[in-house]
């Protein structure tokens, strides 16, 4: 069944983007992350313009985390003064980033600089996972107990508050830089940033897993809504029908990911999350570096 | 006074009645409509000739379908550091966003170069000015990359006579096709000469729920990026109940 996407001025297969939602969906109930890091290369894949990928991916991330949002805030692991914070520099990051994506669009290397930001960000973060999980693996194997979070100079910083929820006295700065770098990689990258905001939660801020779902749900809803606001506004390229066929397929996908995800444990599944991760940067990177089948593309002038 | 209307009559007459029997021309659609189900159309052009078509008589039919211009960027990506990444462009600022001629027999057979330039008949001469990289490769690369997404066609299939006057041709517009307005151009030719040359307008819109969505991101863009992040937040909570497990 063909449906004509209004934005990205083409036809595609209805089910296949319904499809691509479900697969997606899934992966991201069993790893609970938004899953915007796979979805965006993937329409690439099937030539939706990258820019119309990046915005409507954003649009998605909503749909995709909004149920989880809704059901942390009712059981109370989102800790609202951490989410804010990070907000706060979210919003900042995420407006810059539309306007670097724009500037981007008018020099037409938009594709590339999209590709080169997937590849490191997720070959970096993919490696940190994978080597974390390793690690976790064996530890537990021998036993060791672990510290509730390392301290190092980010929580010497001035601007120091007290985050009640999290039980955390620390600085506003490195929350503040944190939501900065993901606002503006989500703006760029059309991800909610989800893989990236809990890890680093709990490693550079010490976050306790209680709340780091929750919270970053938060600020994962708001700087998506945010990106997709402003792509809209400034680039045009949000396709609501594209956004609304991917979530219809996500949210089915996402219980059963969920229900499967019951059944591996936390670190196999953040070990399996890295490959993941690591497998798509690895195609990405294998695009960039084979020799094009046609070194030439056409596009509509930016007027 | 009498005698010189007369002789512009005497004059006109002729030439009308023959204008009138030479060449009629029609199309199927006036319009093309753009709905959310939409996979690309066909349109029908269709009409009769006085003459008889053919190789006996020496007459033939030539249908170009021409889209609204558009300007297109040519990018060649580079290998920088072991990676291709974009390098120099050229940009064609008006390009006709489609391009399809079709004929009874092909269109450098019936009519000279000269004719066919002045006439804008064939791809070769659409007018293909560059802004920036002036390489002819970039008009090579425009050329193919425009015809593999069935934009521009040269003899889509050839024009089909019935009963020596009755012509009839099928264009195909892809599903990518810009809407705009479109003209549609029957010649009749013979002899190396274009008799009769009749223009038609075709319009290419988006209706409905595609039209709705493609006028509210353009004109109120902030608001529709309020929509969208309000309609996907509604799918997403009304899609977890639906599927809810357990």
């Amino acid at each position: 069944m063909q449906v004509y996407l209004p934005i990205a001025e083409m036809s595609v297969d209805a089910l296949l983007l319904l499809g691509i939602g479900f697969g997606v969906g899934w992966l991201s109930g069993l790893f609970g992350v938004g899953g915007g890091f796979l979805l965006t290369p993937v329409l690439m894949l099937i030539g939706i313009p990258s820019a119309v990928a990046v915005a409507s991916g954003a649009n998605q991330t909503i749909g995709a985390s909004v149920s989880g949002l809704i059901s942390n805030l009712r059981r109370g692991t989102v800790d609202l003064k951490m989410g804010l914070v990070l907000l706060a520099g979210g919003f900042a990051g995420s407006a810059i980033g539309v306007q670097v994506f724009a500037l981007l669009r008018r020099t037409g290397a938009v594709d590339v600089v999209v590709a080169l930001f997937y590849v490191l960000v997720l070959g970096v973060v993919g490696l940190l996972m994978v080597r974390e999980s390793v690690q976790a693996i064996l530890r537990r194997r021998r036993a060791q107990p672990r510290r509730l979070h390392e301290h190092f100079w980010a929580h010497g910083l001035p601007l120091k508050t007290r985050f009640r929820k999290s039980r955390l006295y620390i600085s506003v700065i490195p929350p503040l830089g944190i939501g900065f770098f993901i606002g503006f990689l989500s703006a760029i990258m059309g991800v909610g940033g989800g893989f990236m905001l809990v890890p680093a939660m709990i490693y550079l801020l010490g976050m306790p897993t209680a709340t780091v779902i929750g919270t970053s749900l938060f600020q994962v809803v708001f700087v998506a809504a945010n990106v997709t606001v402003l792509q809209a506004w400034a680039n045009g390229t949000v396709d609501a029908v594209l956004t609304l066929l991917l979530v219809a397929g996500g949210v089915a996908g996402a219980q059963f990911g969920s229900a499967f995800g019951t059944r591996l444990r936390g670190e196999e599944t953040r070990a399996l999350l890295g490959a993941l991760v690591l497998a798509v940067a690895a195609a990405l990177l294998w695009d960039l570096v084979r020799v094009p089948d046609n070194p030439f593309a056409i596009g509509r002038a930016p007027a | 006074m009498i005698r010189a209307a007369l002789l512009v009559l005497v004059l006109l007459l002729p030439a009308g009645s023959r204008a009138e029997e030479a060449l009629i021309s029609r199309l199927s659609d006036r319009r093309v409509e753009i709905t959310t189900a939409f996979t690309g159309a066909a349109i029908l052009v269709f009409g009769t000739t006085g003459a008889p078509l053919g190789p006996a008589s020496g007459h033939d039919v030539l249908i170009r379908v021409e889209g609204p211009p558009q300007p297109m960027v040519v990018r060649r990506r580079v290998r920088v550091a072991g990676l291709w990444v974009p390098g120099p462009t050229a940009t064609f600022p008006e390009v006709p966003s489609f391009y399809a001629l079709a004929g009874t027999r092909p269109h450098w057979e019936v009519l000279s170069e000269g004719e066919r330039a002045a006439a804008r008949l064939g791809l070769i001469n659409l007018p293909m000015r560059a802004v920036g990289e002036q390489a002819p490769v970039f008009r090579a690369a425009l050329l193919t990359l425009k015809q593999e997404a069935g934009l521009w066609v040269e003899q889509p299939e050839p024009v089909s006579v019935d009963g020596g006057r009755l012509f009839s041709a099928r264009i195909p517009l892809p599903s990518t096709v810009a809407p705009g307005e479109y003209r549609v151009s029957v010649l009749l030719v013979a002899e190396g000469r274009v008799l009769e040359w009749q223009e038609h307008g075709l319009s290419v819109l988006r209706v409905g729920t595609a039209a709705t969505i493609a006028g509210l991101a353009r004109n109120w863009p902030l608001l529709y990026g309020l929509v969208s992040v309000l309609l996907a937040a509604a799918a997403g909570w009304l899609g977890s109940i639906l599927f809810r497990r357990g």
